[in-house]
């Protein structure tokens, strides 16, 4: 019984890395911009899809190709910002978020349909010669996939805190974040800032995307499902707390896979449990500022 | 006054004409058509409440228009009778659409907006994963099936739409509402109760959506019940809303005759769902460029008409 | 050194400047002074950049700042502390600091730059790890101030640095603003409390309903019979 509770939780931790990356994103975005990406979840298949091709058409490990990855999304995020949110990121704040709510919405039908195209909607898997195995400890499986992911996931969020508190670029973010005006005063250019950080959130949506084809399938209509988990990871860590996505992700994995025992087809509610106890209880999340 | 009376006599002769439609003409395609633009009328009308008068983004309509689907149809073909499943379905949907307002209302905007996407989602879901199988009409109530009785529902439940929104549109409510949509803020300083508008904007909004899935449920041969919770039943609305002029009467009139027979005109020279991409690409070029709708520029144009004399 | 030249400013719809001229030698110390809602930071925030002019010039060492992004403006040697302090709350004072020299030439001198403004502000070195928002006021104005200065700047603009502080704080501040054009910071200062005011500028302007209504040397404004009465008239000595 209690080998059995450990590997569950040895699962929803598997998982659970993966919602907290595909999150960060999500929370950087929104922390520094106030723009909610609620197609973040397409730019995660997309960048699942790259990962696929690299290792079907390359014959590329998809590890060694999450560099590739990272920058090519990184590059596709920025120019998609130029050249759809830049008009709107200008607007102030309560007109900026509902035109980009929307603009983000427009994506959702789009994205799906040319994700069908090129890749039809068959289920595709990322599956190197070493996918299914697994070592033991104590009687526990873990798998080198996921464990690869989790792995992944640690070194990126954490070299992302570097970045953010050590150079001088990632502090300028975080002063955006806090204020933009101030940050404009302080010779900050914010439309490149703004340009950088979106291009950072979509390469880390495209990252969890790749270690998410691994262990998972990827379908052209996957986006919403996974733009989902990250809404509600980021509300369960707090608007703008990034390290705290990442932990929040980690707890939605465990809950989702504990709770599926008793609740089978309906664990999906639990996000919707979750966000509205949040709501109710604590609304600025568990790390979140007030 | 001559340009009240003008607007009174146009919409009554349309009014009259749509009436007597079905007695006029045998042609089912006719009727399918009309049938279905009154219902996206009734859809998007319900979203032009919340969204365009009260400025709130509702991502997870069609979370709203499903529950009201759902219900109306497990009930009516359970023998309760239409209008009573159609009431049910409708009070279904503003059941849960407080369910999500009332915490989420108190709080900064996008905690409404994740929570209806997150809401449209799971129950897309769940329904999904429970219901698996499509509901047909069962024999005797197919062999009857008739669009007629299906036609004049959707007449009522447009006309209801249209009404409801003529209401708020001169009434304190939709006064309130549209200053919480300029500037929440200035609102609550001048005195309105921020939370109660916008729950009773939510709260109809979500009533007449559970409608418009009722008489969609009533009009359907089959339905597969987790396509009633399809992203599609949000976006269709909003488009329709945006195209047509957000946060005014006939916008989504104009708006949903344009939509339904763009649709069907794609619908003939592109594949499968590729028409939803369209539809995507259009609609972010309508927000980033054309906010304010085919109404704006209809009456630039008649402004410019005017001004030449 | 800046020259504005006949500038309309719009908040919206409404107009908030009415054709304001006005001009600062290099190494002044200019006040602008006007009551609540004159538009005098409306003014300041438009030669920064966060706004743009619908119509008039805006002229600094030869080069006409409107129209120019922000980042631009402050890297040609103009900065501007605003009247909220632009402090980032829940960073250090230190990294508040540090953001202040973004701008390359900041950068190359900041170190430099550090050393005088912890000269000038010694709590700002004791605090340096503290979170901004945890300062006093008076505090926050230092570090405001110290901001401004490390992005250095060759006109340096103060949006009302005197609100909400106590006497003693004020008179520290203004020390230290005084200290600051000896080193050779020509300085753009808004002002409330006019006494104060006068006190440290060269010339000063004075601006009602977005009009320039006045204007001239300190000493000839402070014993002007129009100017005490309207704004000296009911501050203590």
């Amino acid at each position: 019984m209690f080998k059995f509770l450990a590997q569950t939780f040895v699962n929803g931790i598997n998982v659970g890395a993966l919602y907290g990356l595909a999150a960060v994103g999500l929370s950087l975005i929104f922390g520094v911009m106030r723009i909610l990406n609620v197609a973040h979840g397409e730019f995660l298949m997309i960048g699942g899809y790259i990962g696929f091709w690299l290792f079907t058409l390359y014959g590329l490990d998809p590890f060694m190709g999450l560099p590739l990855v990272a920058i090519f999304l990184f590059l596709f995020g920025a120019v998609f910002y130029k050249v759809v949110f830049a008009r709107v990121a200008r607007f102030h704040e309560e007109l900026k978020l509902k035109n980009s709510l929307l603009i983000g919405f427009g994506l959702y039908l789009i994205f799906p349909q040319i994700a069908m195209v090129l890749w039809t909607s068959d289920e595709r898997a990322i599956s190197p010669v070493y996918s299914g195995k697994a070592f033991g400890i104590l009687g526990l499986r873990f798998g080198y996939v996921p464990l690869g992911g989790i792995l992944v996931a640690l070194i990126v969020i954490i070299a992302l805190q570097l970045f953010l508190t050590k150079t001088y670029f990632g502090k300028s973010l975080r002063g955006t974040a806090e204020n933009w005006k101030a940050a404009k005063l302080s010779g900050i250019d914010i439309d490149r800032t703004f340009m950088i950080t979106f291009g950072l959130g979509i390469s880390l949506a495209g990252l969890a995307g790749v270690l998410i084809g691994l262990i998972q399938e990827l379908t052209p209509v996957m986006g919403i499902p996974w733009t989902l988990k990250a809404l509600v990871v980021v509300v369960l860590a707090g608007m703008g707390s990034i390290g705290g996505a990442f932990i929040a992700g980690l707890i939605l994995g465990i809950v989702e896979a504990v709770s599926a025992i008793f609740m089978g087809p309906y664990t999906i509610a639990i996000g919707m449990l979750i966000f509205l106890i949040i709501l109710m209880v604590r609304p600025q999340g568990l790390f979140g500022r007030t | 006054m001559t340009d009240n009376w003008k607007r009174i006599s146009v919409g009554g002769g349309i009014l009259a004409l749509l009436v007597i439609l079905p007695l006029i003409t045998m042609r089912s395609d006719i009727l399918t058509w009309s049938c279905l633009t009154l219902q996206y009328i009734l859809l998007s009308q319900s979203w032009n409440i919340i969204g365009g008068y009260a400025g709130q983004v509702n991502l997870g309509h069609a979370a709203f228009f499903g529950l009201g689907a759902l219900t109306t149809r497990y009930l009516w073909l359970s023998a309760l009778p239409l209008p009573f499943a159609l009431l049910a379905g409708a009070l279904m949907a503003t059941a849960f659409a407080l369910l999500i307002g009332i915490p989420a209302f108190r709080l900064r905007g996008i905690y409404f907006v994740i929570g209806t996407l997150v809401l449209a989602e799971i129950l897309k879901v769940v329904v999904d994963t429970r219901l698996p199988v499509a509901s047909v009409l069962p024999a005797p109530i197919l062999a009857t099936y008739s669009v007629v009785p299906r036609y004049y529902i959707s007449l009522i439940g447009a006309v209801l739409a249209v009404a409801t929104v003529y209401g708020i549109h001169h009434s304190k409510l939709g006064l309130g509402m549209i200053a919480i949509r300029e500037n929440e803020d200035a609102a609550k300083t001048s005195g309105v109760n921020i939370l109660k508008y916008k729950l009773v904007a939510l709260a109809i909004s979500t009533f007449l959506a559970g409608l418009a899935g009722g008489i969609f449920a009533f009009y359907m041969i089959a339905i597969q019940p987790g396509y009633v919770f399809a992203p599609v039943w949000t976006f269709d609305p909003v488009i329709i809303v945006f195209i047509g002029g957000i946060g005014t009467i006939i916008g989504p009139l104009i708006g949903s005759i344009f939509f339904v027979l763009l649709k069907q005109w794609m619908s003939l020279y592109l594949p499968g769902g590729f028409h939803l991409a369209v539809f995507g690409v259009l609609f972010i070029l309508v927000v980033l460029y054309l906010p304010d709708g085919l109404i704006e520029v209809i009456r630039r144009h008649t402004k410019s008409i005017k001004a030449f004399g | 050194m800046l020259e504005v030249s006949n500038i309309d400013v719009y908040h919206g719809d409404l107009k908030a400047l009415w054709n304001i001229s006005f001009q600062l030698n290099e190494g002044e110390v200019v006040a602008l002074i006007g009551s609540n809602g004159a538009g005098k930071s409306t003014l300041l925030e438009t030669i920064a950049g966060l706004l743009i002019p619908a119509a008039g010039s805006v002229v600094f060492d030869g080069i006409r700042l409107d129209r120019k992004p922000s980042q631009r403006i402050v890297q040609l040697g103009v900065s501007l502390v605003p009247e909220d302090k632009g402090i980032f709350p829940y960073m250090s004072v230190l990294e508040n600091l540090e953001l202040g020299a973004f701008n390359k030439r900041g950068r190359r001198l900041k170190d430099e730059t550090l050393k005088l403004v912890y000269g000038l502000f010694p709590i700002l070195k004791d605090r340096g790890s503290q979170p901004a928002g945890t300062l006093s006021g008076g505090e926050q104005q230092m570090l405001a101030v110290g901001k401004g200065l490390l992005s250095r700047p060759k006109l340096l603009m103060l949006d009302e640095p005197s609100m909400g502080l106590a006497p003693l704080v004020i008179r520290n501040i203004f020390e230290a603003i005084y200290q600051i054009n000896r080193i050779g910071v020509s300085i753009l200062l808004v002002e409330q409390n006019v006494r104060i005011a006068l006190s440290i500028a060269n010339r000063a302007y004075i601006i009602e309903n977005g009009r320039i209504v006045h204007h001239g040397d300190s000493k000839n404004l402070l014993t002007d019979e129009k100017v005490r009465h309207a704004y000296l008239g009911t501050l203590s000595i």
